[in-house]
């Protein structure tokens, strides 16, 4: 197989507030031999927020982290569905546009650079299930999770919209329940895995934002999972950092540990608990992984 | 082939709760559901009810949830969902109340509609007469082609959550006025959106735009109602304070400043109901850089690449 390589962009939730995603990814990607090149200087997506105050800003900054990647002659991975989302939307529209991609490129021109428009977007959760694919994953696992029962949380930027990512069915996505088979451990079907947690009005709407989040959690609860994964830094907060709050919304305990993909990964290969960044969960999942 | 349908069914006047019902249909290739609830009711059971009219995608009255999402019954054709899925399933449109059986009440629905006055206030007509260029109707195209079918509400994560919450249909309206040249109250109109339960309630799952049948993408129109609300300098709400505070943060430093944008969305006295969540956040390490955020290496070309798109907005204007 030839070498993996792709230039790495964790995104800037991954580099503060779920920093242990990121380093679990460093060491996950070490693992399996897949090169995960810096991308120094690369600026924030702008998580949709930029495209609701000046569209074309956010293209030229996105063009701007593709044109590196593209200077790096790489792919990039990235381990936030909305970035990968935010990036995958530019992208699509840029290629598909010259006249867009020229005026862009006349904006990049004034900081010295260009975007031709070879780089595709993945992220983590694509890259093991298509670039390296399961079976190889499978092998890599020295401790099957046999006794887990996980809930698969996609959200939403991950799938949709379709018509910029397209690498998962929207209705019947199931690399996440593909990949949690392949570390031996029992995917839980559950409504709500499709769905949004709340994250973006977090701050703007956050009776909304609790509210959902506690639904997704009872539901997966409901439907006997133990755990729940997801692929989303964003995610991860609503559904981890904002449980109190969502048991406080509903006045019940909830208590569901949720994983970041790349920390379940690590623990089927043997890592060490410790190696993990499970400390820095607010709902500890220490009990499940000892 | 025959086709197992198990379809939704409920009267709310006379039934306690909603059941399935099974029919079996003799579905031909190209066949619609449309066609097949038709063959239903004729054939098998007439009780069964449902809204049609124009059997071509333009008026709007069939959408239901056909394999758990909504699309129009009229233009989905039965074998390649069942192929797909492995069964049939036909239910009313979540987010709504149902009538009788897929028939639901869509007051609500026009309430919303009401909400943003769904009709032009002209600004007084130049003397030469109006000049719609290309761009201008390029920009209100898509908005145009709504046929108020109630897809996108049915599928919108924050109208389930906040049932006042404006969504995704009526802002494609106020999209489709506000972004009239023509239009006199624009500032007005994006006043009222930028309220509580208005477009920047929006959690942007993107279901509208993916299950909109004829791709008018409401996230879109939000999106650009948001970006003209902020022109109209219609700021003085969380959702734009948030956004703003984002644009500012990947100025200054390159990236994401949460700490400085917890405290640009909600002010002082709000940021302090934060203080719990963030000695929590503490005690696991998770609590963003407060005071100083250091800035990414290639700040310069991303202020560079800021003013590059202020100066080419100044010019256009």
């Amino acid at each position: 197989m030839a070498v993996l390589r792709y230039a790495y962009y964790p995104g800037c939730a991954s580099q503060e507030i779920t920093k242990e995603a990121n380093e679990t990814t460093r060491k996950v990607a070490a693992a399996l031999a897949v090169e995960l090149h810096d991308m120094p200087g690369a600026n924030c997506c702008g998580a949709g927020l930029l495209t609701d105050c000046d569209y074309e800003l956010s293209l030229a900054l996105n063009a701007r982290i593709l044109a590196q990647a593209e200077q790096m002659g790489m792919d990039i991975m990235t381990i936030c569905s909305t970035c990968l989302m935010v990036m995958s939307a530019a992208n699509r529209d840029l290629k598909n546009d010259r006249k867009l991609l020229d005026r862009i490129n006349g904006i990049l021109g004034e900081a010295g650079l260009e975007y031709r428009g070879t780089v595709r977007v993945r992220q983590l959760l694509w890259v093991l299930v298509e670039d390296y694919g399961l079976k190889g994953l499978k092998k890599a696992v020295a401790r099957p999770l046999d006794w887990l029962k996980v809930a698969p949380f996609y959200g939403c930027h991950s799938l949709r919209p379709s018509s910029a990512l397209g690498f998962d069915d929207p209705e019947m996505p199931h690399s996440l329940e593909d990949t949690i088979k392949a570390l031996g451990a029992e995917a839980v079907a559950y409504a709500g895995k499709t769905r949004c947690c709340g994250f973006q009005v977090d701050l703007v709407a956050p009776e909304t934002a609790v509210g959902m989040t506690a639904s997704r959690l009872i539901d997966a609860k409901a439907k006997g999972a133990a755990c729940v994964v997801t692929p989303c830094p964003f995610c991860h907060i609503n559904l981890d950092n904002y449980q109190g709050m969502a048991e406080k919304k509903v006045g019940r305990k909830i208590d569901l540990p949720v994983f970041h993909l790349a920390q379940l990964v690590g623990l089927a290969m043997g890592m060490k608990p410790e190696e993990l960044g499970l400390s820095r969960h607010m709902v500890s999942p220490e009990r499940i992984v000892r | 082939m025959k086709v197992r349908f198990r379809i939704r069914r409920f009267d709310p006047l006379h039934q306690a709760e909603p059941y399935w019902q099974a029919y079996s249909v003799e579905v031909k290739e190209g066949m619609t559901v449309l066609e097949a609830l038709l063959k239903i009711s004729e054939d098998d059971d007439p009780t069964l009810s449902f809204r049609r009219s124009c059997r071509s995608a333009i008026c709007g009255s069939c959408a239901m949830t056909i394999n758990g999402f909504p699309r129009l019954a009229c233009s989905t054709q039965v074998l390649p969902q069942y192929r797909k899925k492995g069964e049939m399933t036909v239910e009313p449109l979540s987010n709504h109340q149902v009538i009788k059986d897929l028939a639901v009440d869509m007051t609500p629905f026009w309430n919303r509609m009401e909400k943003v006055s769904p009709y032009l206030a002209p600004k007084e007509e130049p003397k030469d007469g109006w000049v719609i260029r290309k761009e201008d109707a390029a920009a209100i195209d898509s908005a145009q082609k709504c046929i108020m079918c109630g897809s996108c509400n049915a599928v919108c994560d924050s109208l389930e959550a906040d049932p006042n919450f404006i969504g995704p249909a009526a802002s494609v309206k106020a999209w489709r006025l506000v972004g009239d040249v023509r239009e006199g109250m624009k500032k007005k109109r994006l006043e009222r959106l930028s309220e509580g339960h208005g477009v920047w309630d929006c959690v942007r799952c993107v279901h509208c735009t993916e299950y909109c049948p004829k791709d008018v993408r409401p996230l879109e129109a939000i999106e650009r109602l948001r970006a003209k609300a902020i022109e109209k300098k219609v700021v003085d709400n969380h959702g734009a304070k948030h956004t703003l505070a984002l644009v500012d943060s990947v100025k200054r430093v390159g990236r994401l400043d949460e700490a400085a944008m917890t405290f640009k969305t909600l002010g002082f006295l709000r940021s302090l109901g934060m203080i719990p969540l963030g000695l929590k956040m503490e005690m696991h390490g998770k609590l963003p850089h407060l005071i100083i955020f250091p800035a990414i290496d290639g700040i310069k070309e991303v202020r560079k690449i800021y003013s590059a798109v202020e100066r080419r907005k100044k010019k256009k204007e």
